[in-house]
């Protein structure tokens, strides 16, 4: 399958700092682009949003979320893979993680980001986001820590930490490495990112063990996250959101739509960073393989959903149930399972897992289906609540969508930032898996 | 005078086997310096063993317990009882202290390992830039002119492709 | 020694559910639904005592109406054998409320008369809580609204007007139970029943609510709360509500 020569050592580090110092006229205008729609698109209507209220969103009374926290769900999800999918395959020694994992920890951490931002967004009183943080205060009034919104704070918190942590352990050597490279204000900047880094067998043994164990602890941790926002709404007695299956429903979507995720973005990568020789269609072939199990998974617990809500007979169930599946929402609602369910079944084909093309397609798609998936979670539920009397309907208004499509700039535009200052490929893990320089061969 | 030679391979195994030759010699403070983590190195300069657990396992454990405290403390200031719920409910309270324990754990990792790593580097230390590309450094300290011959002797014989003495930084101060 | 007694009596204290063993007052509510005509008069008292602003028709059409009891109206059965049933809703202030736990920064939680309070100015607006409600009783401030002169005259200057980002609902006019406790207080005496009324139950032509302490055992919604008609909405999500309907036969 590997049919491009292995590059070699001095290769990597040119290949890679490449990507960091020479920049075209194409990326300024990608940059440039992505930074102009988010303003107009993102900062814009929400500064409007602010001075007039969150009224400008669509939603009414029975249907108090819309999609602002469905937002915040799909960005949580894609930050879930990232991280998540570097520590897995970290502990489980595969190899083919080193060439992909540095920019699927930065998605992470970026996706994260935007995810809170889109909290801001959703909240009545932005301004007062302060108050659900715990910190002593002259009103000597804490948060309420019985809240699942608090729970959600505190995880966020913890898996920023924990990633952005994850991200730069590993990407120590990296900028040392750089730092000897580059000069002007790149050097500064890396001297200190890399703090003295020598890379003595003292200090590639510490690393090995620290990175381990954040790998480990990250784990945990970031299914704990997205069990914890699935929390936010399983915790209601709202008739479709009150299931348990919800916490592993929705870590099995996060890292659905985060594996997704990353195949886009390994896609655009490869494309425009030329790094053709380091992710290769054996990243795409494995990556497949993994969004054809999850694919499933995720089938299988929608169906599990489904059923065991109409198995429980009760009327307010049922009647959620119904309009999930033939009401107002159907279309979306069979859309996603044409999304995530039915299309994906094509990856069991190899053609189809190692043609760059078609995993493009596909990856996309299902991240369109999870977003669906997450904007019906909310709607459906909501809008047939207990007493008939007060059922509504919801759809987003021009505002919202167009926040949307800014917050997906503005996830570009860090991106478009990130591949500048950190090599989005890691040197000395894709050094390990060349030959050693040995006089033996 | 102490001195440090650095030795620079273009190969591992020379510089393994360079490194193992220093030691067997009786030379205490040798690096190896790689683009990356060397496998073997075990074998020649001995089983590393570091702190960095013992600060995740700490970090953890007080960040358990000060998950449970902050939330249990602070609904004990200002009494606000919530949807029939006690003021201090196990359940949500150990999600609390599970994220704050994790969140501790990976704080404490880090110091740990900045600190058994000796990073970030406050005084100069010697290396160089090749050994970042494609080069494996081989740096160690000798205390006297024989030492530092002997040491040179070796690492030449292993096959080392250049070999600089360098001025030794680590002390400076105390040996003037 | 007694400090740490007191630690571990504390600490059993804090582990009661609930938290209060007994409120002060138990303030609830009887609707007779055999009494109700559907006739609005209670939605109109409130919006009049608690300050609840005009949203306009395209608010309303938009389902953003900003009320704190409203009728609902079902039809029961088919058409010429058929029913038509009112049932006015409102903030149930339930003794389990699953919309307090919910709220990250306590802008809602139980106080000492049992009742359900809303913080304005603490509230972040998560409508969380207006999602968690089983009853919808919630209305949310999803603009900052103003009275055209000469309507803001007619404002009550007891209670606060709300800014936009803030939820709101029945207090069941706190502001009354606050004047009457005040009164009862510099008498030395507790608040008699039928003292204090909120203009729902004010307003109500056929007197089909009746408010008052649920402590008191002779006051009049505990008598009526023993009605065999007596029934909660949506007893089995165990909410406990603290209003006791009474079944239209």
């Amino acid at each position: 399958m590997r049919q491009l020569k292995k590059p070699t050592y001095a290769q990597v580090n040119d290949d890679i700092v490449r990507t960091l110092v020479e920049t075209g006229p194409r990326y300024y205008l990608a940059l440039g682009t992505a930074l102009l729609v988010s303003i107009v698109l993102f900062f814009l209507p929400w500064y409007y949003q602010l001075r007039t209220g969150v009224g400008l969103a669509g939603m009414n009374q029975p249907n108090v979320w819309g999609s602002y926290l469905a937002n915040f769900v799909f960005w949580i999800g894609l930050s879930h893979s990232g991280t998540l999918l570097s520590a897995v395959l970290h502990i489980t020694q595969s190899p083919w993680r080193k060439a992909i994992y540095r920019s699927a920890e930065a998605m992470t951490l970026f996706a994260l980001i935007i995810a809170s931002l889109c909290l801001f967004v959703h909240l009545g009183r932005s301004w007062f986001l302060h108050w659900a943080l715990p910190y002593p205060n002259q009103m000597e009034l804490w948060p309420n820590f019985r809240s699942p919104l608090l729970f959600d704070v505190m995880a966020i918190t913890a898996y920023l930490t924990g990633s952005s942590v994850f991200l730069y352990v590993g990407a120590i050597p990296d900028f040392a490495a750089v730092r000897d490279r580059v000069c002007g204000w790149r050097k500064n900047l890396y001297t200190l990112l890399s703090l003295g880094w020598r890379g003595t067998d003292m200090e590639w043994h510490r690393l090995g063990v620290a990175y381990t164990f954040l790998a480990v602890l990250i784990i945990p941790l970031a299914v704990s996250v997205h069990s914890v926002v699935s929390w936010d709404f399983a915790m209601s007695i709202v008739p479709g959101l009150h299931h348990t299956v919800f916490a592993p429903y929705f870590v099995v979507g996060a890292i659905y739509s985060g594996t997704a995720g990353i195949v886009t973005m390994m896609f655009l990568l490869r494309k425009y960073f030329s790094l053709e020789s380091y992710i290769t269609t054996t990243h795409f072939n494995n990556l497949g393989k993994l969004l054809l199990l999850l694919s499933l998974l995720w089938a299988y617990i929608n169906m599990l959903e489904i059923f065991t809500g109409w198995y429980s007979g009760s009327s307010a169930q049922i009647e959620t149930l119904n309009y999930k599946l033939f009401g107002y929402y159907a279309p979306l609602f069979w859309g996603m399972v044409l999304f995530c369910a039915i299309i994906p079944l094509a990856l069991i084909v190899k053609k189809v897992r190692t043609s760059l093309i078609t995993m493009l397609i596909i990856s996309v798609l299902i991240n369109i289906g999870m977003y669906i998936e997450r904007l019906l979670i909310l709607t459906t539920s909501l809008s047939r609540k207990y007493l008939p009397d007060y059922w509504g309907i919801y759809t987003p208004t021009l505002v919202e969508i167009s926040i949307f499509i800014g917050s997906v700039a503005l996830f570009i535009c860090f991106f478009l930032v990130f591949v500048k200052i950190v090599p989005s490929v890691s040197m000395y893990e894709v050094k390990e898996t060349l030959d050693t320089p040995d006089r033996r061969r | 005078m102490a001195a440090e030679l650095l030795g620079l391979f273009s190969h591992a195994d020379q510089a393994l086997k360079a490194a193992g030759g220093l030691r067997d010699t009786g030379f205490q403070e040798i690096s190896l310096m790689s683009p990356t983590p060397l496998h073997g190195v075990e074998q020649v300069l001995g089983r590393k063993t570091s702190a960095i657990k013992r600060f995740t396992f700490f970090g953890m454990l007080t960040g358990l317990l000060a998950g449970f405290l902050l939330a249990a403390g602070t609904a004990t200031l200002y009494l606000l009882p919530t949807g029939g719920r006690p003021i201090i409910p196990i359940p949500p309270y150990l999600v609390i202290s599970y994220e704050v324990g994790i969140l501790f754990a990976v704080l404490a990792t880090l110091f740990g390992f900045l600190v058994s790593a000796r990073l970030p580097a406050l005084r100069e230390r010697h290396y160089t830039p090749e050994t970042h590309i494609d080069r494996f450094g081989i740096l160690v300290t000798c205390s006297s002119e024989q030492d530092a011959e002997r040491a040179r002797t070796i690492i030449l014989a292993a096959g080392a492709e250049e070999i600089r003495q360098l001025e030794y930084l680590g002390k400076k101060s105390h040996e003037q | 020694m007694s400090d740490s007694d007191s630690i571990k009596e504390k600490w059993k204290k804090y582990r009661n559910p609930g938290y209060q063993d007994k409120f002060d007052y138990s303030w609830g509510m009887v609707i007779d639904l055999d009494r109700c005509t559907g006739c609005e008069a209670c939605v109109t008292a409130c919006q009049a005592e608690n300050n609840l602003p005009i949203v306009g028709e395209e608010g309303f059409r938009s389902g953003r109406e900003i009320k704190w009891i409203r009728i609902e109206r079902y039809w029961d059965g088919e058409y010429p054998d058929i029913k038509l049933r009112f049932i006015p809703m409102l903030c149930q202030h339930c003794d389990n409320a699953p919309c307090e736990p919910v709220c990250p920064v306590y802008a809602t939680y139980h106080n000492q008369d049992g009742l359900n309070v809303q913080v304005y100015n603490r509230c972040i607006g998560t409508r969380s809580c207006a999602a968690y409600c089983p009853y919808d009783a919630r209305s949310f401030n999803w603009f900052s609204f103003t009275w055209d002169k000469p309507l803001d005259e007619q404002l009550n200057p007891d209670v606060t007007v709300r800014e936009k980002g803030v939820m709101e609902k029945c207090t069941f006019c706190i502001q009354r139970i606050r004047q009457a406790k005040d009164t009862a207080k510099d008498q030395n005496r507790r608040v008699r029943d039928g003292e204090v009324q909120p203009a729902c139950v004010q307003s109500c032509p056929t007197q089909a609510l009746v408010f008052g302490d649920r402590n008191d055992p002779d006051s009049a919604v505990s008598k009526l709360a023993q009605n065999p008609r007596g029934y909660q909405v949506l007893k089995e999500l165990n909410t406990n509500p603290s209003i006791i309907y009474l079944k239209n036969l």
